[in-house]
């Protein structure tokens, strides 16, 4: 049959055009040594003279529009190849490298993210891969201009991974890129793994980007970022929490004020030590919480969400000062639980409290509300921005119960 | 030679599974929340109700004419010109449906992994693989089907598995939604997703037992439809309603924020999306073999396998037609609509006429092979 | 042809025979008389016969006259043919053949031929003796629990292997000849009762189409019926255990054995079968099962680690741990090829390495592999030719390679992953599963006499899966694979449960209370 054989030929060619199709390709083949490996971004602001700076990469100065906004500065850290020697054991390339030297941090100025990065290809010739990006560092400052144009940049990006971690830093971001902790052979892992251990821990909650970007889009919650700050020996102190309200940076919190955080979610392991003065400064014991658990109810009154929030704490008790008290008697240990759970209450209020004042609900309490009375949500709240205003009234009932579990391996 | 019934029910179901589930799974949560916020489960489960109505519809057809497909039975039940004009529809939809789906998916590999590979050659491998697979007989299409029916349940409920330490039962909640908009529309839209069923109507003249295809479809409808209801469910859980509605393929990034234990991988959306490969060719071949094989029943040709190449240019050029990623999501949409036009309403008024002037097909046995 | 009427007399016969096979020099020819006075002459091809038993059973008997007999003068020719046979010589197998082409056709297998004058046609005496290996183990299938006798060349001596384990008259051996010059026996062997008839008419039927030259190996057959030529798959499986080819007789397959090959053909074959051993079932079944698993995960690695590896480095690295792929780029930093060429290279010469272990001699072969291994491997990385991890991964594919017991699916397995490579090298990922649905899609469309390639996965079938990816417990799998459409399914008898409710005939307590009594 003629047919058959003309079906047969037009088959092969096809068959045989697609091989060179495909043998001319290659079109995304990168070796991995050639990329170069972005594992940090930071992220300052800059002031409009550093525009000077800036070559004429994106845009012509003058003839296209740029971008209203302020400049940005934006610093990277890439890992250098050769640098990070393969497995376990031998001190490094060559043994003279300082930690300082396993990785290269660049930095840029542009109108917007994605412009400083293009300004920051120019300058490098491999090119820039962001799938092993694990720390974003803004600035406090940028972060309370917004955070619009860093969210969409790194949320439109595929190779950024939903679990990178985002911080906001006191001061400036590029510190933190420069820093040399000595702890790991690459800074930035150092960084992630402050945050990772802190939720190990017990002293920190999960918040990478992703979770931040859906807390963020949720109607009736906000964002929060690990707030830190850089040390004198180079080794980065969580601080706080940094309150979003939508994308702006409304307010940060202090340490202690992540438990409160921890102790409302009970969010588990719990890690928090706090003092509880029994009688006067000699006698102060040190408990350590071990599990954590909250209860979150909603009711409505006059119009207003009121939650009553039940949070239960088992505690250890790790250290006792002075030898007048003897906890191996029950009553002192009930003492202790009453006198934690008065300043608990207390805490957690002025907690509340203070988010409430920056109108930045990073509870999600507002979800609670969403979820449970969908039809008074309707009515009266519907948009992120009412809720907001509303987060301002509504009222707390807050209610702790500590319990001392174990008192360590001294009998008294 | 091949002896003409063979295919069991349990292969009839996964032909059913391994069609519906395909790329269409990627953008499905967006979707799904579009129209219902937080009742995004729901609106699924509702439009895998209407997907159900139109099996059903296609399995009795089916049971009616337990020996011929539809481009038969239907010249039988509405007469030789109006039954063909239906097939000729049923073929053009079903090319234009294979074309889309190749380039969705096209789409979806250059954004996501091989950015720099240009769109026509993801579209014309996957093109190129459905067109050399279609040409083996019916027997090779059930066996692919059966076979590559675990490696696509699993990952996705794998994905979903290690994805639920993440899951917030209350991103769900309330499961009617907050007065959702678009309800409607985004049932008619997740409806469409399931036309892959009509590759029904060519799988049971080869039943073992056609008596058995309703129980094969119901079957087929619950563990392709529970998937769809279970991913929505679990993106939705994760990363809550509004964060789904800015992202474009939520599936995929769930598989973004997923990690294997212990960090062997940490990061899982390039590999699902290689493993997706599968589920996405398996739709492919689907309705490229259902558009081959009505196209040669019209024809009346012995043999489907002659067109597998001739059509390809075609599908390719039709593929190729959507401007951008914006425009073919419109496309889709719109294509989606109205082949529910062919894929339910079609059968139903052919099931309709059909009880109406009392045709029915031949039993199966009181008849050796045509 | 020439008949023996055309060859009336008895010098004709000689001329005829001489004619044929005088011009060799390992052919013998000697006169005698039987009895004293009939003039004869016996043929043969020295080397083929044995000697000894020549001389003392028949050309002794022939020489004297039978002691029971007293008259064997001017016997009629009739009479004369009756007394040989029946009363002078002492010999099993020895016959009155009338046609010519068959005395030849006796000669070149190493039977002997007397002719005789006044007797129609020529005595054709069994007189074969051929040398011999011994029966050894099989080298390419051992076991460490098993039986140790493998095949050898002759068929006669496998055959009695095979009867040996299989002590049924339901045993069934149909020989045939294959090879218009060669004549090799070819045996097909199946038992009656269990084996589908059907299929052993096919096996018959495509073997008696074979019209080829010669026969030299049980592998020219394979070729010749398998159903797919152009496939790397094999769809007929070899062995050299005979116990091999009983548990596939028992199963209800069909068993091939050539003259002169110890390899052994059973079909039909389905994949599972390339990474079954024969020891799975001797040992317990829990661990059995463990160790299949294990072989399976070295059959997926031979064939996908090279690419996975290279879609990662150079497509994906955003999948393996930072540290980790931050590591693997300061091992690739030095090495000038992408990773496709890296791993390509490595991969050809690991090849080559591994063709010419086996090629050399023993003694030479030991010492190259080891210098193979270690040394090119570490020169390769310290001269900045391959990097550390590439070396890594690609002697695990190779040492997993090896875990396939059949040697013809690793092999296949082995040559597919080059096509693999090369698409992971173009598309990443992507590319590699693209490669591996077509391979999956040819899988499934190959037949084995009709079964499903991939039989019992696809199609479905439960029994079956009690012995694919796991070896179920013996007493599990009570009938025959299914797909073999046997003709007696049980393989177990219905009440033979594993000792349940053991008697604890040597309980201490018990002896205790008895003693005490």
């Amino acid at each position: 049959m003629t047919t058959d054989r003309i079906l047969k030929l037009g088959r092969r060619l096809i068959v045989a055009s697609f091989f060179v199709i495909a043998l001319t390709g290659c079109w995304d083949r990168l070796e991995i040594e050639e990329r170069a490996v972005v594992l940090g971004v930071s992220i300052d602001t800059a002031s409009p003279e550093a525009e000077a700076e800036e070559d004429e990469v994106s845009h012509l100065q003058g003839s296209q529009p740029v971008p209203s906004k302020d400049m940005v500065r934006v610093a990277v850290q890439i890992a250098l190849p050769g640098r990070i020697p393969l497995g376990p054991g031998e001190s490094g390339g060559g043994g003279k490298g300082s930690a300082g030297q396993t990785v290269w941090v660049v930095d840029v100025v542009g109108h917007s993210v994605d412009d400083a990065i293009m300004n920051l290809q120019q300058q490098i010739s491999s090119r820039l891969f962001f799938g092993h990006l694990r720390v974003i560092v803004v600035s406090e400052q940028l972060a309370k201009k917004g955070l619009e144009n860093v969210n969409d940049y790194f949320r439109r990006n595929s190779e950024v991974r939903r679990m990178a971690w985002m911080m906001v830093s006191k001061g400036s971001a590029k510190d933190l890129m420069v820093a040399a902790p000595k702890l790991e052979r690459v800074p930035t892992l150092y960084l992630m793994s402050t945050l990772d251990e802190g939720i190990r821990m017990g002293k920190f909650p999960k918040d990478y980007i992703g979770i931040f970007w859906s807390n963020s889009s949720k109607k009736g919650q906000e964002g929060f970022l690990p707030y830190v700050e850089i040390k004198k020996e180079q080794n980065v102190e969580v601080k706080g929490l940094a309150f979003f309200r939508g994308s702006k940076m409304v307010g940060k919190s202090n340490p202690l004020q992540i438990a409160g955080y921890l102790g409302v979610k009970g969010i588990n392991p719990a890690g928090y030590r706090v003092f509880v003065k029994l009688d006067g400064a000699p006698s102060t014991v040190m408990t350590a919480a071990a599990h954590r658990s909250s209860k979150i109810g909603l009711r409505i009154r006059n119009g207003i969400p009121v939650f009553s929030i039940q949070i239960a704490i088992d505690v250890n008790l790790e250290e006792k000062m002075g030898d007048k008290i003897h906890i191996n008697d029950p009553k002192t240990l009930r003492r202790i639980e009453l006198l934690q759970e008065e300043g608990s209450d207390k805490s957690y209020k002025d907690f509340l409290e203070m988010t409430q004042k920056l109108g930045s609900d990073i509870f999600g309490f507002g979800e609670i509300v969403r979820s449970k009375q969908p039809a008074f949500w309707n009515r009266h709240v519907k948009s992120k921005e009412r809720w907001q205003e509303m987060y301002k009234e509504v009222e707390f009932e807050v209610s702790t119960s500590i319990k001392i579990r174990r008192i360590g391996m001294k009998g008294k | 030679m091949e002896p003409k019934r063979h295919i069991t029910v349990i292969e009839t179901a996964s032909i059913l599974v391994s069609t519906i589930i395909g790329v269409g799974v990627l953008p499905l949560p967006l979707f799904a929340v579009n129209a219902g916020d937080s009742g995004a489960p729901l609106i699924t489960f509702v439009a895998v109700l209407f997907a159900t109505v139109g099996v059903v519809l296609i399995a009795v057809l089916g049971m009616r004419f337990p020996e011929q497909t539809i481009v038969q039975y239907g010249e039988t039940i509405i007469g030789k010109w109006p039954g063909r004009l239906g097939s000729l529809l049923v073929i053009g939809f079903f090319a234009v449906l294979t074309s889309l789906t190749a380039r969705e998916f096209g789409e979806v590999v250059v954004t996501a992994v091989l950015k720099k590979t240009p769109v026509e050659v993801t579209v014309i491998v996957m093109l190129l693989l459905a067109a050399l697979s279609v040409r083996n007989n019916l027997t090779t299409f059930s066996y692919i089907h059966y076979f590559y029916f675990p490696l696509l349940l699993f990952p996705a409920l794998f994905i979903v598995a290690l994805s639920l330490k993440n899951a917030d039962v209350q991103n769900i909640l309330p499961i009617w939604g907050n007065r959702p908009v678009g309800v409607t529309r985004g049932i008619i839209t997740i409806t469409a997703l399931f036309q892959g069923s009509f590759i029904l109507t060519s799988v049971i003249p080869h039943m073992r037992r056609p008596e058995y295809a309703m129980r094969a479809s119901m079957v087929g409808m619950l563990v392709a439809g529970g998937l769809y209801v279970i991913i929505v469910a679990a993106t939705v859980s994760v990363f809550g309603a509004e964060e789904t509605k800015k992202l474009l393929w939520p599936t995929l990034e769930l598989a973004k924020a997923t990690s294997l234990p212990a960090n062997v991988l940490e990061r899982l959306d390039a590999a699902f999306l290689a493993v997706w490969v599968t589920a996405v060719f398996t739709t492919l071949l689907s309705s490229y073999f259902l558009t081959i094989q009505s196209a040669s029943q019209l024809l009346k040709l012995k043999d489907h396998r002659m067109f597998s190449f001739f059509l390809l240019p075609f599908v390719f050029v039709m593929a190729m037609q959507p401007q951008n990623i914006v425009q073919m999501y419109q496309i889709i949409e719109l294509v989606g609509r109205i082949g529910l036009f062919i894929t339910i309403a079609y059968p139903a008024m052919l099931l309709v006429v059909s009880i109406l002037r009392k045709k029915r097909g031949e039993r199966v046995d009181d008849r050796s092979n045509p | 042809m020439s008949t023996s009427a055309s060859l009336g007399t008895f010098e004709d016969k000689i001329a005829y025979i001489e004619g044929k096979c005088g011009d060799n020099g390992d052919f013998s020819a000697r006169r005698f008389q039987v009895f004293g006075r009939y003039p004869a002459a016996l043929f043969g091809f020295s080397n083929m016969i044995n000697p000894e038993m020549l001389n003392t059973n028949v050309l002794r008997p022939l020489m004297y006259r039978p002691l029971q007999l007293d008259d064997v003068d001017d016997l009629p020719p009739e009479r004369l043919r009756d007394v040989l046979i029946n009363d002078s010589l002492f010999f099993s197998q020895a016959k009155i053949e009338e046609a010519p082409d068959r005395w030849i056709s006796g000669l070149v297998h190493g039977q002997s031929v007397v002719v005789i004058d006044g007797l129609e046609g020529a005595i054709v005496v069994e007189t074969r003796h051929i040398e011999k290996r011994g029966i050894e183990q099989p080298l390419t299938e051992q076991v460490i629990r098993g039986p140790r006798e493998g095949f050898i060349e002759m068929l006669g001596t496998n055959l009695s292997l095979i009867r040996y384990r299989l002590q049924t008259p339901e045993f069934r051996v149909h020989t045939m000849e294959i090879g218009r010059r060669t004549h090799s026996s070819v045996a097909i062997c199946h038992i009656d009762g269990i084996t589908n008839p059907e299929l052993v008419n096919e096996v018959k039927r495509r073997l008696s189409k074979i019209d080829v030259d010669g026969v030299l190996d049980s592998g020219y057959l394979e070729q010749y019926i398998e159903d797919n030529h152009i496939t790397p798959f094999p769809q007929v499986q070899y062995t050299e255990r005979p116990d091999k080819v009983v548990a596939n007789l028992l199963e209800g397959r069909v068993a091939i054995l050539v003259d002169g090959s110890p390899l052994a053909l059973i079909v039909p074959t389905v994949f599972s079968q390339f990474y079954q051993t024969v020891e799975d079932y001797t040992e317990r079944f829990l661990l059995m099962s463990a160790i299949r698993m294990a072989r399976l995960v070295a059959l997926m690695f031979s064939l996908v680690f090279p690419s996975l590896y290279v879609s990662i480095i150079s497509f994906n690295p955003e999948l393996i741990p930072t540290e980790f792929a931050v590591a693997v780029a300061g091992g690739r930093a030095g090495v000038p090829f992408p990773a496709v060429v890296e791993v390509l290279i490595m991969e050809i010469s690991m090849e080559v390495l591994r063709e010419a272990t086996i090629r050399l001699p023993q003694q030479v072969g030991g010492a190259l592999s080891i210098v193979g291994v270690l040394v090119i491997g570490q020169a390769a990385v310290s001269a900045g030719f391959a990097s550390p991890i590439t070396v890594v991964i690609i002697a695990l594919t190779t040492i997993g390679s090896f875990a396939t017991p059949a040697y013809n699916a690793a092999l296949a397995l082995r040559l597919l992953r080059f096509p693999l490579v090369i698409m992971a090298g173009i598309f990443g990922l992507y590319g590699v599963m693209i490669g591996l649905i077509l391979i999956a899609n040819h899988m499934l469309s190959l037949k084995s006499f009709g079964i499903p390639y991939l039989s019992p996965l696809i199609p479905g079938n439960f029994q079956g899966l009690k012995d694919l990816l796991i070896r179920g417990p013996l007493w599990w799998m009570k009938k025959r694979p299914a797909f073999l459409q046997t003709i007696d399914r049980d393989r177990l008898g219905s009440n033979t449960p594993p000792e349940r409710e053991a008697r604890n005939v040597l309980d201490p307590q018990k002896i205790k209370n008895k003693q005490e009594r």
